[in-house]
């Protein structure tokens, strides 16, 4: 035998193989409106998932440039003013962050030392003393807002280039400010930005979020692009069967059907591309999370788009095939199996089992030992995958093991439940996508619960007793009156507790000690009013002078305080607060100074040490005194807040002003919830969508059988309630399933970080009710076009 | 032509649809036990003026009477109602359900009708003893033969007692044994229950079973009594 003759059958089978799949896509798209709207069909159901892979595997990449970008404008490695000298390419730089209903502006002021001074990423030049750069986005708010302009009334001179923003709505400036902003140690000497991204480890917790997030997020999708690829199935094993009228043997037919799969596959993964190119410009304009993306920060890596291009065709491809073993196309028709082969149990259970066996040896350890971080990683995650695959691939057999018990009860309910026994597959694979995406959503809020726990912490601080406070470093205590009285005289202000504290030491300590290890007490000095608010005060009036004791542990001194009536106190402190000997400062607590406990002030905090009124002690007497406000504002006033900040803004730029919360949460948790609440939203509604297609097709292909039902003179409302049994009882058992699997899930990702077992019951019920709006809808959507296919017109067939 | 005594009456029935006329004035007769065939060539309008004597296409113009109501005056649930209780209606193909086995599809019209499961399949199955299929009444209708399955149709169609049965093309997909054999149980069984049938058919021999003919040619009735 010759080399050739031994090659020609494999090119043989290569050109047969080329040839029908050729022939295949031809029939996609020639056959007619019919073909073409089978074919659109899948392209977009397929394009619809390609344009989520492609935002998956962009994503790692555009938070990764955000990172690089956040990083190359930090100065946070960077110490105090002190640590650098000063010099002609040194900058003074301090934080002069703001928030403008509600909307976080990151800002900061600076002042140079030299002529060649570190410019900003994105900047060109550092503004001058009164010239401020600002992102496009603050430029638009300060053009929109005259109460903004007040606040931040440096001149702009430049818009920040996109390098130094993490996103198009980036709020964020930098201004040039004179060098006295920076007395009292406020801020840092730089000479360059930027410092190396934080690889700081991550919450365990929060790490199994990640992994299962991604898992619950993508699985679904992954079905739902197999179900698109089975779309106008029936029709096209009719057309089939015409191709083997003609001659076409069984092998042939499946590569015929495979080219068709794969014709709508590969427009599917075009309309997918060029969606996403649309999308993703949609996408800069959006603001998810807190954060924007650049839209050519959304770019997929190489590696990924690139499985995602082989996978999604040759997965549509498998799927026709898979779908195409249970009949059998004959030149005559399509013969489906009459009695379905029973479906095994034994290697569905297996899925979950093997998923179970991988995660249970992580319970108590996951995230511990950081040498094995990555295949504790793949370990939890193919587990997750497993036990989730395992569910959906349990889901068809409990469908077919449940449905086979029905049979009594009224006409549409046996109606549905004979249409599912006949044929519960196609059900079941829609419904598995929901399975997976409720049964993983009720396993991530499980860990939620007790991430909440750890990550949103109370603040204690008491917003109803004041909305607002401040903290500026003082002069002297004129400056501290003169700040109270701005405050005062801002509008919306409707009250304000302001203190100037500073700190002393014992005069004559009894106990002999370094002076740097010399204990020292806080001096607060307040009116009564403020006072009552900082302790327990049977009595007050200006004169009057209190020793408060902390009334928790937390504020009590490790050893017993100096701090007693009739104590002589010594009140010069050098900047370390360390008691300056020659010289000092002496003040005496009077003898008639009452013991008295302290009352947590609405920051949050308690203030043990001297309680002093304006009458007992000079403002002016305190070394580097600290003004701090609390500002109850009037409710009736609806920028009062912007008007405080705005006041704020007038006396220093860097000034410490902040909202009063009684909690707080970390940015990483709420992103991570707003995640899965969009993701999960846009599941079900994926999944929604590939089940009223599911729906109308069955009824399309039903359309004759429906008018004779209709002839013989069926109520609509029988068929109706038939649609809606035979979507709701595979939802109901798939979600029966999702809520044990999502249960155990949950159970094994709690053991892995520890936690103890809690169960987020108004979530469940969140799902499960997101789950029967899913039933409801496409019963809904499907029912004007099954009274359409309801019509006499169905019978005529001329 | 309104003759004394009919059950069901056209009367100068026209339908088109959208520029093709169907029916351009036909008109029809039947008595109660009386078996009538509809024939005529493909395309002639012979299905639409079934469909319009059952009440399931309304016409353009004209009237049906049943029983002294006029069927295009009724609402849509009257005549679903009707068709329900004293229609019944066999087809060519493509009339089954596939998903109930062959007792349930023949009961499903007492069911419909409110009849009590119990009940219905033991009505339903006592015509399909009458009809020779009640060997198959477990299968669903794909593991049947076609003759059983137009036979399990047929005993479908019979199961409320019908007044008038519609049967249009009924042996059109069967051979002629079959076809035969299903013609004697049908004409048999409808005249055992005094059912008028009006018979759509094309095939000379299948209209042998009938006691008139009707020729319908582009879109007009003629009546074929005496002529034969």
């Amino acid at each position: 035998m010759t080399d050739q003759e031994t090659a020609a059958p494999s090119r043989g089978a290569f050109a047969r193989w080329t040839a029908d799949l050729a022939m295949g896509a031809r029939f996609a798209v020639t056959g007619g409106r019919e073909s073409w709207a089978r074919t659109i069909m899948t392209a977009v159901g397929v394009g619809l998932g390609v344009v989520l892979l492609l935002f998956a595997s962009s994503a790692p990449n555009a938070y990764e440039l955000r990172e690089d970008r956040g990083a190359a404008r930090s100065t946070f490695d960077t110490g105090t003013l002190d640590e650098l000298k000063a010099g002609p390419d040194t900058l003074r730089v301090a934080d002069a962050n703001t928030t403008f209903r509600s909307e976080d502006i990151e800002g900061k002021v600076l002042a140079p030392d030299g002529n060649q001074p570190p410019e900003p990423p994105g900047v060109n030049r550092v503004p001058a003393p009164g010239e401020m750069w600002v992102s496009p986005a603050l430029k638009k708010l300060l053009a929109d807002n005259e109460l903004l302009r007040e606040r931040l009334s440096y001149r702009v001179v430049g818009t920040i280039g996109d390098s130094g923003l993490s996103g198009p709505a980036d709020l964020r400036y930098y201004a040039g400010v004179d060098g006295a902003v920076f007395k009292h140690d406020k801020g840092q000497r730089i000479d360059h930005w930027g410092t190396q991204p934080s690889n700081g480890p991550i919450n365990p917790g929060v790490l199994l979020l990640v992994i299962v997030g991604c898992v619950v997020l993508l699985l679904p999708v992954l079905i739902f692009i197999a179900t698109a690829a089975r779309f106008g199935g029936e029709r096209r094993d009719r057309r089939l069967a015409a191709l083997r009228l003609v001659g076409a043997d069984s092998h042939m037919t499946r590569r015929v059907a495979a080219g068709e799969s794969l014709c709508g596959s590969l427009l599917g993964l075009l309309t997918g591309g060029l969606l996403f190119l649309g999308v993703r410009e949609l996408a800069s304009k959006v603001v998810l999370f807190d954060a924007s993306f650049f839209a050519a920060d959304i770019r997929p890596s190489v590696p990924l788009a690139l499985l995602i291009a082989v996978v999604v065709p040759a997965s549509a491809v498998v799927v026709t095939l898979i779908a195409l073993r249970g009949i059998a196309i004959e030149p005559l028709g399509v013969v489906r199996n009459a009695t379905p082969r029973r479906r095994r149990l034994w290697w569905r259970l297996l899925l979950p089992v093997l998923g179970i066996g991988l995660l249970l040896p992580l319970a108590g350890g996951f995230g511990a030992n950081s040498s094995s971080g990555d295949r504790e990683i793949y370990q939890a995650a193919a587990g997750a995958v497993l036990l989730l695959v395992g569910i959906t691939a349990l889901l068809p057999w409990l469908v077919e093991a449940v449905v086979e018990k029905f049979g009594k009860g009224p006409v549409p309910w046996q109606l549905a439940t004979r249409r599912l026994q006949l044929s519960s597959g196609t059900a079941a694979r829609a419904v598995s996508g929901i399975t997976v995406a409720v049964a993983g959503a009720i396993a991530i809020q499980m860990l939620f619960a007790t991430v909440e726990d750890d990550q949103t912490r109370s603040t204690g601080q008491d917003p109803f007793r004041a909305q607002m406070a401040a903290t500026l470093q003082v002069d002297n205590g004129n400056q501290a009156a003169a700040t109270f009285a701005k405050y005062r005289a801002t509008k919306g202000v409707r009250q304000v507790l302001g203190t100037t504290s500073g700190y002393a030491a014992e005069a004559h300590p009894k106990k002999k000690r370094a002076t740097e290890d010399s204990p020292t007490e806080s001096i607060t000095v307040a009116d009564c009013a403020t006072l009552r608010e900082m302790a327990r005060l049977r009595h007050c009036s200006d004169g009057d002078v209190f020793v408060a004791e902390a009334s928790s542990d937390m504020y009590a001194p490790d050893e017993p305080s100096f701090l007693k009536p009739g104590v002589q106190l010594n009140l010069r402190l050098d900047g370390d607060g360390v008691p300056v000997t020659k010289n000092p400062k002496l003040w005496t607590v009077p003898r008639s100074a009452e013991v008295v406990k302290t009352k947590t002030d609405p920051q949050g905090s308690e203030n043990p040490g001297v309680l002093a009124t304006p009458g007992a002690l000079e403002v002016s007497r305190l070394t580097d005194p600290t003004a701090q406000v609390m500002l109850v504002l009037d409710p009736r006033v609806p920028d009062a807040q912007e008007y405080a900040w705005n006041t704020s803004a007038t006396l220093s730029p860097t000034m410490d002003v902040y909202t009063l919360t009684s909690t707080s949460e970390t940015n990483q948790f709420a992103t991570l919830r707003k995640a899965l609440l969009i993701g999960a939203t846009a599941t079900l509604l994926l999944i929604g969508a590939s089940m009223i297609v599911s729906t109308l097709e069955q009824l399309r292909e039903r359309k004759r059988l429906l008018s004779v039902l209709v002839a013989f003179g069926t109520r609509r409302a029988t068929l109706s309630w038939s649609v809606l049994w035979q979507t709701a009882v595979p939802v109901v058992l798939g979600l029966a399933l999702s809520i044990a699997g999502g249960l155990a899930l949950g159970t094994l990702l709690l053991k892995m970080v520890n936690e103890p077992w809690t169960v987020d019951w108004a979530s469940l019920s969140l799902m499960t009710g997101v789950g029967a709006g899913v039933i409801v809808l496409v019963t809904l959507v499907s029912l004007p076009p099954l009274w359409r296919m309801m019509r006499p017109e169905g019978l005529r067939t001329e | 032509m309104t003759p004394a005594g009919s059950l069901l009456i056209a009367d100068g029935l026209h339908k088109a649809y959208g520029r093709t006329p169907a029916l351009d004035g036909a008109h029809f007769s039947i008595h109660p036990g009386e078996v009538v065939a509809v024939m005529g060539p493909s395309g002639s309008g012979k299905s639409t003026l079934l469909h319009c004597l059952a009440g399931i296409v309304t016409p353009d113009s004209g009237a049906v009477h049943y029983g002294g109501r006029d069927l295009s005056k009724m609402s849509d649930a009257q005549r679903s109602s009707l068709r329900r209780g004293e229609f019944g209606f066999v087809f060519q193909f493509g009339q089954l359900v596939p998903e109930l086995n062959c007792v349930e599809n023949v009961a499903l019209p007492l069911r419909l009708n409110g009849v009590k499961r119990k009940e219905a399949e033991a009505r339903a199955l006592t015509w399909m003893e009458r009809l020779e299929v009640a060997d198959v009444r477990a299968k669903r209708p794909g593991e049947v033969s076609g003759g059983q399955g137009q036979r399990v149709a047929v005993a479908r169609s019979l199961v409320t007692g019908p007044r008038v049965l519609f049967a249009d093309e009924p042996t059109g997909a069967l051979d002629s044994l079959n076809g035969e054999r299903v013609m004697e149980l049908l004409t048999e069984a409808a005249r055992e229950t005094r059912a008028a049938v009006v018979l759509v058919t094309h095939e000379a021999r299948v209209a042998a079973y009938s006691d008139r003919e009707v020729v319908v040619r582009d879109g007009k009735a003629r009546d074929m009594a005496g002529v034969r």
